[in-house]
């Protein structure tokens, strides 16, 4: 919104109102669970290679006028684990992250605000705690009780449902996973619903083409739900199970339809690190995208890191559900969208 | 490679990109025309980009929810847009006319749906027609409106926290706006969200 909107209007001003309050909230129950808060540069050589991410590019000039190409960071991820490999064990940033060729409008705005938190030692599962613990604190403090997104109000205290992948599809699709984590089969499963499939799908595409349309509308409507242990061809930097390599320790968290944070139980072997790198930077040449450098630091600091888990949830998603407000743009002052308005 | 047999296609029939569709834009699936009412783009994981969209099947009314990935693609069916100003409503049915030809088309009440709250004469619209028959509308993101009745504010009001009230405008329809706004003025109303927006 912006400052004209804010001023004339007391519902505008109330959510907004909430907002700060509900960072101020999270910074204090961050200081009371002893985490310390951290501050990394937003502007990185090295931005997360995620296939799929548009970082904005930035060009600084030294005095001599020289260029160096810099960009935005999607998230804080890498500098957060560098600072666990100095030696920190429970971090937390609360900081602006940037995404381009996203929607500007609904739940995106190319500028949004993220938080992320690590705890090394850690495992997911405490993670998961963290999250559910953290939005009830929060809802108690501003007298808030119910999650809302458009129609859907959800109870926040109750305990949240937490469901592995592999139940989820067998419950909505009747399928055992374990039979269809090959790009293959799940072709084959996208078809028998109907979906369309391209020859240039990969098994990512085709798993949220059938997840997108027969699962996640379903997801998070009566109850707060974590959705864990995802395939491990999309495991991104999440370590693989142990237990069952096939899948991965990620997590994310659905409410009320929204999709609001997304959890690693975090590689820490260096070798698979850069094995993974390596996928994704050929992936991103095979899809005709900008190339970028592989953050060999970041493998380095890893060395150090015995175990992680950490997790990055959306600021004005989690404002949006705790507020109702149904637009980012009733969250956030002068969005992209406000500041291009004529 | 796959762009270019697109495009060769999209020359050839209506075959077109997802990343194409918008509001009013008719898509033919398994045999029946949808116009897509609301659209919306998602990024889920870590960022793979798709398209969800709510359509409403032209011949029965139905509502579906489809979640396609960016550049699937759908067969887009050739709409004619065109810009037409509402002259009236009558019954059920609201009139428009195209001002360049004067040609007049009615659209039903159902097709217009709830914006048709936010309609006044003279209010131009675009409107898109399949084979000369109106399929969907899309009203300008705001519209000027007169203020017609409106309660002065009270001193105290402020302190007492009332800093909206409600007021009537010339078309009949109900808005809430700052206490400041006076009976005689224009103000602007965001029709998507159905709230004050500014002064005109």
């Amino acid at each position: 919104m912006r400052f004209k909107e804010l001023r004339d209007s007391t519902q505008l001003k109330k959510i907004y109102d909430l907002r700060l309050e509900i960072i101020r909230q999270m910074r204090m129950w961050f200081y009371d669970c002893d985490f310390v808060e951290v501050d990394t540069p937003s502007a990185v050589i090295s931005p997360d290679i995620e296939p799929h991410l548009n970082p904005v590019p930035v060009e600084f000039y030294n005095e001599h006028g020289e260029k160096n190409n810099f960009y935005l960071h999607t998230s804080p991820e890498y500098a957060m684990k560098k600072l666990l490999g100095a030696g920190y064990e429970k971090i937390f940033q609360i900081c602006h992250c940037f995404r381009n060729v996203e929607e500007s409008g609904n739940t995106h705005n190319p500028e949004f605000t993220m938080i992320e938190w690590y705890r090394a030692p850690g495992n997911y599962f405490e993670i998961m705690d963290d999250l559910e613990n953290l939005f009830k604190a929060i809802g108690k403090k501003i007298n808030v009780s119910k999650l809302q997104h458009h129609d859907i109000a959800v109870e926040l205290n109750t305990t949240w449902e937490r469901i592995k992948i592999k139940d989820l599809w067998q419950k909505y699709l009747g399928v055992n996973l374990d039979d269809y984590l090959t790009t293959k089969k799940m072709g084959e499963l996208a078809a028998a619903h109907d979906l369309q499939v391209a020859p240039s799908d990969d098994f990512t595409d085709l798993f949220y083409k059938i997840f997108l349309n027969e699962i996640e509308p379903k997801l998070g409507q009566t109850v707060p739900t974590i959705i864990y242990e995802y395939p491990a061809q999309m495991a991104a930097l999440a370590r693989l199970c142990s237990d069952d390599n096939r899948y991965a320790e990620r997590f994310e968290l659905y409410a009320a339809g929204l999709e609001v944070a997304n959890c690693f139980g975090e590689l820490t072997d260096t070798k698979e690190q850069l094995t993974r790198f390596e996928n994704e930077r050929a992936q991103r040449e095979k899809m005709d995208k900008v190339v970028l450098p592989i953050d060999k630091e970041l493998v380095s600091a890893l060395e150090y890191v015995p175990s992680a888990a950490g997790i990055a949830l959306g600021v004005d998603r989690m404002v949006m559900l705790l507020t109702g407000a149904r637009n980012i743009n009733e969250v956030i002052f002068n969005t992209v969208a406000d500041q291009l308005e004529k | 490679m796959n762009k270019y047999i697109y495009s060769f296609l999209s020359l050839i029939s209506n075959m077109a990109s997802t990343n194409e569709i918008r509001k009013g834009v008719v898509i033919r699936q398994s045999g029946d025309l949808f116009v897509v009412v609301e659209f919306q783009h998602i990024n889920p994981g870590k960022g793979a980009a798709f398209v969800r969209t709510r359509m409403k099947n032209l011949s029965n009314g139905k509502v579906v929810e489809n979640t396609y990935k960016t550049s699937e693609s759908v067969e887009i069916v050739d709409v004619n847009f065109q810009t037409m100003q509402f002259l009236y409503k009558t019954g059920d049915n609201f009139a428009f006319m195209n001002m360049q030809n004067y040609e007049q088309i009615e659209m039903n009440g159902d097709l217009v749906g709830g914006e048709g709250k936010y309609l006044k004469e003279g209010v131009e619209c675009v409107i898109g027609l399949y084979e000369e028959q109106p399929v969907s509308i899309q009203l300008p993101k705001k519209i000027k409106y007169k203020v017609v009745e409106a309660p002065p504010a009270v001193k105290g009001d402020s302190a007492s926290g009332n800093v909206t009230k409600e007021i009537k405008l010339d078309n009949g329809l109900i808005a809430y706006a700052p206490i400041f706004i006076k009976e005689g003025e224009e103000i602007l109303i965001n029709t998507e969200t159905g709230e004050y927006s500014a002064r005109a």
